[in-house]
């Protein structure tokens, strides 16, 4: 994964992962529904966000990723009843450690998106889009490793 | 410290405990003790200098510690809070332990140096620590000590890089970060960094990169600093430990303070409470999720 | 013995002049908290020399904490094409290295020219002058003259100062590369002078050093030959908490990882990694067997690789007395003290 500057700009690389059971679904609707929307995310599918490990944020930055979105069901919602309460501790504290050890924090999207919600998913797309257009190329983290 | 040590010979004659693990005079001040029979326990001391947390030495993984016996442990209030969590996240059981508190102002930035405690001296970890003596120990010795007032230059340190943007905040850490070489002295002398196999050291798949450059530095220290959220007592052993020199206290001060703002969590030595990443109040601000 | 004075304002000068002719210089520099460490110099201002023991050793110049070997890419056809990565040819000039890390780094081309010769160590070697300040005795964890060595040893230096007084240095030329860089700036260096001054100075710190230091460690090896068992290594460890502080700060610990990298889908790089005995990842078996399983035979194997096979292979001390381990040691071991104790074990035993 890299972000390309070229003549026409700058595209982000965004890695989204996402709850199979709402923001995957609702990312499928937004699809289905022909929803226009930036081509700038991979999307990665997990159980529940209380599967997603804040080692998964940092090894996309670290591979490459210009910016991470973290998306799933909304509190009450949760297909296994609490995970998402337990990931929203976890990415509370994620977020503002990666902002201390400066990662921009426009860099790193959190949302709630339904399986009925393909419209919101666009909007979460789109903006964390345009937020990581701001900042720029984030090749600096892969870059720490030096070559030969 | 007569106290301490009368206490101590009387846990080691009346088979309370195999091994009072204290500090006692070493080659280069003071340093961890383990003392098995009334002269080794005549030697135990304590005083600002005692600034090693030694409940690391309860980790089940230290089996030529565990062959000694059962221990009773000297614990500052912060190393009682360590203790707290090792029996918290079921790695000690309380009754295997007899636990000592010493009443603690503070310990000394410099413990090799030596010298009184006053503002000046005292570690910066102490001064923002309101716990003088702990309620889980089984026998507390010392007399009562009033806390120093000392201003925090880490939390002042703190506030002057979350004033900074994050591109001199980067800055900043990969200067520092560059220094590590990754020997884990802060993993190891870590009281809650107990995993018999360390994130770390996995390699199918590689989270985390062995080698020492930035993007390995960088992602350690990320990882340690999330498992260690809301765990960490701040007894200040990673940054003492770093040969390098890494003011990795700023960073377990830096995520203390969020946990304590965002859930009103602060480590303390009740085994009872849980760890505020581990459970969840369904009204937990969210105030960053679209 | 060649030798000839600098002064404290020509040693800077001459940093100058190296920094000017784009030769890189390193040595004692003060770090981001006030510690001295090893660095390359901007300036020679940054040097300060003799303002005591350098957080870690020299040989991070010679065996980087981690370095690239070579990059790997899946070209056409699945071929795997290899860029090596360049030799590191830059020529160099410590000033003001401590004996005892000068040392070590010539104990340490012992093992890396052995059965292959490493390439980059001695590519970095050759390109290297080291000046050596010679040492007053530091503190108490100082053992030197306990390892064969002196606070004012010229192993591993191609020049030795000595001070005599008024900010000045008796320069002891004691290689050709040293002969070479004195040479090389002939306005920096006046005649010889000072004999009696720094044969008072180092005279008095090898007292110092011996003052303090454990008996010497060259005749405990019988000993140790014939009590690896001995319950002194279950007791000498218990505060160890297996941190590897010790040998990132050692200046003769040199064992190494090596790891394949990926970056992106077919390509990566080879790095070697300093690593340390003191963990349990260090000798685990793919079985899951581990030969050293518990700290008391990876504190022994620390001290013995020092001591007893690192000699017999090689005929010399894998330890310079530094004491570093001693300083940096959060568990508070303390290798003088432990050499004590085996000497008064083994003289016990004779």
């Amino acid at each position: 994964m890299e972000g390309t500057a070229t003549a026409t700009g700058f595209e982000p690389r965004i890695t989204a992962f996402v709850c199979n059971w709402c923001t995957y679904t609702g990312a499928d609707l937004a699809g289905t529904s022909r929803l226009q929307m930036a081509a700038n995310t991979r999307i990665v599918r997990l159980p529940c966000t209380g599967r997603i490990d804040p080692a998964f944020v940092i090894k996309a930055f670290e591979r490459g990723a210009d910016g991470v979105i973290v998306s799933g069901c909304h509190p009450a919602d949760c297909h296994y009843t609490a995970g998402n309460y337990h990931a929203r501790r976890r990415f509370a504290v994620l977020r503002e450690l990666l902002s201390f050890m400066g990662v921009d924090e426009r860099r790193v999207t959190f949302s709630w998106v339904s399986a009925s919600e393909g419209a919101k998913w666009r909007d979460v797309v789109n903006g964390a889009v345009e937020r990581v257009r701001e900042c720029g190329p984030f090749e600096s983290y892969r870059a720490l490793a030096g070559g030969v | 410290m007569t106290e301490l040590r009368e206490l101590a010979k009387k846990l080691l004659a009346e088979g309370a405990a195999k091994v009072v693990i204290g500090w006692e005079e070493g080659p280069r001040g003071v340093r961890p003790a383990f003392a098995t029979d009334a002269a080794a326990a005549d030697r135990l001391v304590f005083d600002a200098r005692c600034a090693h947390d030694l409940a690391p030495y309860l980790d089940r993984r230290r089996v030529h510690v565990a062959k000694l016996g059962r221990p009773a442990v000297v614990v500052k209030p912060c190393d009682a809070r360590a203790v707290a969590g090792l029996i918290r996240e079921t790695q000690v059981k309380r009754e295997d332990v007899v636990l000592v508190g010493v009443r603690c102002g503070g310990v000394l930035a410099d413990p090799e140096a030596g010298g009184t405690l006053s503002a000046d001296t005292i570690a910066d970890r102490c001064r923002t620590c309101d716990s003088r003596e702990t309620a889980l120990a089984d026998h507390v010795v010392g007399t009562p000590v009033e806390p120093l007032a000392a201003p925090s230059r880490r939390d002042a340190r703190v506030a002057e890089l979350d004033a900074m943007t994050p591109a001199q905040r980067w800055a900043f850490w990969q200067g520092e970060l560059a220094r590590c070489t990754r020997c884990n002295a802060c993993r190891q002398v870590c009281p809650l960094c107990y995993c018999d196999r360390c994130m770390a050291d996995k390699t199918q798949p590689q989270w985390i990169e062995s080698s020492p450059h930035g993007r390995g530095n960088l992602s350690w220290h990320l990882l340690r600093a999330i498992h260690l959220a809301g765990r960490c007592v701040d007894c200040g052993e990673c940054e003492r430990a770093c040969p390098s020199g890494i003011p990795l206290g700023l960073i377990t001060r830096k995520v203390a303070s969020v946990v304590a703002d965002r859930f009103g969590h602060k480590p303390g030595d009740d085994p009872a409470v849980p760890s505020p990443i581990g459970t969840w109040r369904s009204d937990d601000p969210q105030e960053f999720i679209l | 013995m060649n030798a000839t004075t600098i002064s404290s304002s020509d040693l800077s000068g001459l940093a100058a002049d190296l920094l000017a002719a784009r030769v890189r210089v390193a040595g004692p520099a003060r770090a981001s908290d006030g510690t001295v460490e090893y660095r390359h110099a901007g300036a020679p201002a940054e040097l300060v020399l003799d303002s005591g023991v350098p957080r870690r050793s020299l040989k991070e110049f010679f065996l980087p904490p981690t370095e690239p070997l070579f990059a790997w890419r899946t070209g056409a056809g699945g071929r795997v094409e290899l860029l090596e990565a360049p030799l590191p040819a830059d020529p160099a000039v410590v000033i003001g290295a401590r004996p005892c890390d000068a040392a070590g780094i010539e104990a340490l081309d012992k093992v890396m020219g052995w059965d292959y010769r490493d390439e980059p160590w001695f590519a970095r070697r050759e390109a290297t002058t080291i000046v050596s300040l010679a040492c007053a005795g530091f503190d108490r964890s100082c053992m030197c003259t306990s390892v064969g060595l002196a606070p004012d040893t010229t192993k591993g230096s191609d020049l030795l100062l000595v001070p005599i007084g008024g900010g000045a240095f008796r320069a002891e030329v004691v290689t050709a590369k040293g002969a070479r860089l004195v040479a090389a700036y002939p306005a920096r260096f006046r005649p010889a002078s000072g004999e009696a001054e720094a044969e008072a100075f180092r005279k008095a710190a090898r007292e110092k050093v011996a003052a303090s230091a454990p008996p010497a460690a060259d005749p405990l090896r019988p000993w140790l030959d014939a009590h690896f068992d001995h319950p002194l290594w279950r007791e000498a460890s218990l505060r160890c908490h297996g941190c590897g502080a010790c040998a990132a700060v050692c200046p003769t610990c040199h064992c190494f990882d090596i790891v394949d990298e990926p970056e992106t889908v077919g390509t990566g790089v080879r790095r070697r990694n300093w690593d340390t005995c003191q963990t349990p990842r260090f000798t685990i078996h793919a079985s899951g067997h581990n030969p050293k399983n518990d700290q008391p035979a990876r504190i022994r194997q620390r001290v013995l690789h020092k001591i007893v096979i690192y000699p017999k292979k090689f005929g010399e001390m894998l330890c310079t007395g530094c004491g570093r381990c001693s300083r940096a040691c959060p568990g508070g071991m303390d290798l003088p003290e432990v050499l004590a104790r085996i000497a008064a074990l083994a003289g016990g035993a004779q």
